[in-house]
């Protein structure tokens, strides 16, 4: 009891000591003071937040509808594919660390995994996400390639005409996936055909005009036949298989990109 | 028997299915429900029905909108099992008690599953004998009525008018036998037993063949009161002598406009001679390839108005007003804590404000309360984020799904399907379909004009045969924009008009061709069968319905009913639908767009191109976000 009044005593007295003391030193110099010190702590936030900002952990999984890209999101974070999927109908986001990961020891920086849905009518949804997007993972599916080349080849056209892809040259990986199964295309194929794909597809959407159709810009070299090495950003090929966990690849590419 | 169970999230990963019923389903009936049914904003709808080769299922489904999860019953359709609701709505009750998002498998389950669906099988047996009482007596008469033809043509009429009535199921399961693609028998025999169960079940005490008829009479009157107009669906009795005393003699007055190359007065009305051509040829000035930019290739520049809120418009919400005083306390209270779950109730005056905000905008009814509908299903128990109101919830849900349906299902890019055409060294063949007066010779010539500009080479092809001055317009438009013209004048077969346009163009090298034809009503019989004969003969590579954007609620029945006609009328396995929609007269109307929602919505095909205007440069394209925003306002 004694030494709590001890205390408040104690702490009064200080308190008056304090404000004594302020009231002694011009008004200011106080105020200056105080400005320099909101200052010092807005610039310190300001490039604590800048500082962030260039190290953005988001992966984005895309691709035609029934290429693979939720098995393999969940391949990636439980190490597998559980009951199976159906089409989905909103995105996937999850923040972790890589399944393959987990035994490693230390301090391991989490991705943040977002599949967006590769259904057509939900294909705003990707537009939602590319701006926060470190790297993007397009999932082609290399059993059934030839009937859906030429919509996978517009996503892809799409994708890299994106004008957040092209500024901040965001790394895309073209993904082959069920490349378990037997009549799986090979990946150098796969990549032979969008080339092609895509260079048709930069004839006629380039065909006139000042205003392009739909892209805010055109990709690879006048006069040369397209190739994935035109573009500013990089892009490469791998293979994977959702079903059997065969994601070697793309968690290479993954932490390539987002430092671990 | 239940032929699979499923519980699944909304992002596509599958939680649990009934491991007892081992059955591997035929085709892909999940799949084809979400992209048909759910992802085309029908999540409103009853049932969904799913065609495969050897099987033939119905789907029911619920929701979970907290949790984001969705379960789905598939069962074979022949069998009607009643409990298939009950079990939803009890399965989806226990399985939110267990549900963890961490958790990937639910193995436990399967022991509760078993019980439930026990449960409810023994609830609907008892049903099933509550119900059993009048059916011994009425089912000898039943038999009786069915045996004769006449009568049981009746009973799937009189079904298929009574089906109408219940919430208009009807209606949403034609529209999913539509986008299969497949025939209405299947629909047709499922109505008729349900609506035998109904009418069993309404009988309790009944055992006269006069009271069963009088029933029956009822019915059937209610059948077509329900829907107006010509109402082919009554054939018991008098009726269907009335009906098919009518048939001959619209035949009979029909025969004038039937084209066959025999008709004797083909010289008097074909005016196509060559004299007059030389004549008119000084006064048609060629169009300058530089007529302009078509507003196809310019940027849509809208005006980024700041968003208005429309809670505090006091003309949009002026009948709901006083409803919603009494609750603007509560919810402002349940707003800023944020903890409520949505209910029917709470939703009920929001999504009416919003569909009477819709149907001012021109929306069609029917297609406003399945969109409201939809829109409720979504959101019912979902719980209310902190700091918004309930109507700010139900309008970011509704322009979500606005934004998804106008969101073509697939690329509607045309110069990449013809320049594919043009490496295979076909033409890519356009049809113009539509009913009279909405402008299709004219954006006919748009699009040629539009085409022309992307250094495609055109040809037209003039398969109006029946209207005067149909072929000298298209001419006219041919000679402005120097293009050729395929004709062959008047009363001639349209489709061998088109057979042989399209040969023409494959000697002569023509990228395009496109194929203009006469307007005609959605319910003329002959005019549409004509037209699915030109269709089917020419298998064109893209059927574009012309619609104006004045149109009311008659766009659902123009579209619904050209699709049947194509679908019924069709020769192949793959019967070619509408591949797309050519919007006209779009500057007429402000703001009322809702005409193109409609479409889309009924017909689930994109807008392709919006007309604007009368001269060659008003042909655009549809701007979606624009669109919703207008419909919102």
């Amino acid at each position: 009891m004694e030494n709590l009044e001890d205390l408040k005593i104690l702490a009064e007295q200080w308190s008056h000591q304090g404000i004594e003391y302020l009231q002694k030193i011009p008004p200011t110099q106080l105020y200056a003071a105080i400005g320099v010190l909101l200052f010092t702590t807005i610039l310190l936030f300001l490039s604590i937040r800048l500082v962030r900002r260039t190290k953005s952990n988001t992966v984005l999984l895309s691709g035609l509808s029934g290429s693979g890209k939720t098995v393999l999101f969940y391949q990636l974070r439980d190490g597998s594919s559980h009951q199976g999927t159906v089409t989905s109908m909103e995105p996937n986001e999850g923040t972790f660390v890589l399944h393959s990961e987990n035994t490693k020891k230390g301090k391991i920086k989490p991705v943040h995994l977002v599949d967006v849905p590769g259904h057509s009518r939900l294909r705003p949804k990707l537009e939602e996400f590319l701006p926060q997007a470190a790297a993007i993972v397009f999932v082609v599916d290399a059993l059934e390639f030839l009937p859906n080349c030429r919509a996978a080849s517009e996503y892809l056209y799409d994708i890299l005409t994106n004008a957040n892809v092209v500024k901040k040259k965001i790394p895309v990986l073209l993904c082959c996936n069920k490349t378990d199964k037997l009549t799986a295309h090979t990946k150098e194929f796969i990549r032979k055909q969008m080339e092609k794909e895509i260079e048709k597809l930069r004839a006629s959407r380039s065909a006139v005009s000042t205003a392009d159709i739909a892209n805010d810009f055109t990709i690879g070299i006048e006069g040369e036949v397209f190739s994935f090495s035109h573009c500013s950003n990089k892009v490469t090929v791998a293979e994977a298989s959702g079903l059997t966990g065969e994601t070697v690849q793309i968690e290479d590419f993954i932490r390539e990109y987002i430092k671990p | 028997m239940l032929e699979q169970l499923l519980i699944f999230t909304r992002g596509g990963l599958i939680l649990w299915t009934c491991k007892e019923i081992g059955n591997a389903l035929k085709g892909s009936p999940i799949d084809t429900l979400i992209r048909s049914c759910l992802l085309e904003e029908r999540s409103g709808a009853v049932s969904f029905n799913y065609d495969a080769p050897g099987a033939a299922y119905t789907l029911k489904w619920t929701f979970h909108n907290d949790l984001g999860l969705v379960f789905v019953a598939v069962y074979q359709r022949i069998l009607h099992l009643l409990y298939v609701d009950d079990l939803l709505s009890m399965v989806k009750q226990s399985f939110s008690e267990i549900y963890d998002p961490k958790r990937m498998a639910y193995d436990d389950f399967d022991e509760t599953f078993r019980q439930l669906r026990i449960e409810a099988e023994a609830r609907a047996e008892e049903l099933r004998k509550t119900k059993q009482v009048g059916k011994p007596v009425t089912s000898v008469k039943k038999q009786g009525q069915v045996s004769k033809p006449g009568l049981e043509g009746g009973n799937k009429r009189v079904s298929e008018g009574g089906s109408k009535k219940d919430d208009g199921d009807g209606n949403k399961a034609k529209v999913s036998t539509l986008t299969n693609g497949h025939s209405n028998g299947n629909h047709q025999m499922e109505d008729d037993s349900q609506e035998t169960d109904l009418a069993n079940g309404k009988e309790n005490t009944s055992s006269n063949v006069a009271v069963d008829l009088s029933k029956l009479q009822k019915l059937r009157s209610k059948g077509v009161r329900g829907r107006g107009g010509v109402r082919k669906t009554d054939s018991i009795g008098n009726k269907s002598s009335k009906v098919a005393a009518a048939e001959p003699a619209k035949k009979a007055t029909k025969k004038n406009r039937v084209w066959d190359d025999a008709a004797p007065k083909q010289s008097k009305l074909d005016f196509t001679d060559s004299v007059d051509e030389n004549g008119n040829n000084d006064h048609v000035d060629i169009v300058a390839a530089d007529q302009g930019e078509s507003m196809m290739d310019k940027e849509e520049v809208f005006s980024s108005d700041s968003e208005s809120e429309d809670d505090d418009e006091p003309g949009s919400d002026e009948k709901p007003a006083e409803a919603k005083k009494k609750g603007w306390f509560s919810s402002v209270f349940q707003s800023i804590t944020g903890k409520a779950n949505l209910e029917r109730t709470d939703l009920g005056p929001a999504l009416k404000a919003l569909k009477e905000r819709l149907m001012t905008k021109n929306v069609a009814e029917e297609i406003a309360e399945k969109l409201c509908e939809s829109v409720e299903a979504s959101l019912e128990g979902k719980k209310l984020s902190s700091f918004t109101r309930i109507s700010s919830t139900v309008q970011a849900a509704m322009e979500d799904a606005l934004v998804r349906i106008l969101t073509p299902r697939r690329s509607i890019d045309i110069l990449r399907d013809v320049h594919a055409a043009k490496e295979q060294r076909k033409p890519y063949v356009v049809v113009f379909v539509g009913v009279n007066g909405v402008g299709k010779s004219t954006n006919l010539a748009k699009v040629a004009y539009w085409l022309q500009q992307h250094k495609v080479s055109v040809m037209m092809a003039a398969c109006d045969t029946f209207r005067s001055g149909a072929v000298e317009q298209l001419r006219t438009h041919a000679r402005r924009l120097q293009i050729p013209i395929f004709e062959k004048g008047y009363e001639k077969d349209p489709a061998v008009v088109a057979k042989e346009a399209i040969q023409e163009a494959t000697r002569n090298g023509s990228d395009v061709v496109l194929v203009d034809t006469a307007g005609r009503m959605q319910d003329n019989e002959p005019l549409m069968r004509a037209l699915s004969k030109l269709i089917n003969l020419n298998q064109p590579d893209l059927v574009l319905f012309v619609g104006e954007a004045l149109v009311g609620n008659d766009a659902v029945d123009q579209l619904s009913k050209f699709n049947q006609k194509l679908s019924d009328l069709s020769t192949s396995g793959n019967p070619r639908l509408i591949d797309g929609i050519l919007l006209t007269k779009f500057d007429t109307i402000d703001d009322k767009v809702g005409a193109a929602l409609s479409m889309v919505y009924i017909s689930g095909s994109p807008v392709m191109f919006v007309g604007c205007g009368q001269s060659y440069t008003d042909l655009k394209k549809l701007n979606v976000k624009a669109i919703v925003k207008t419909l919102l306002k």
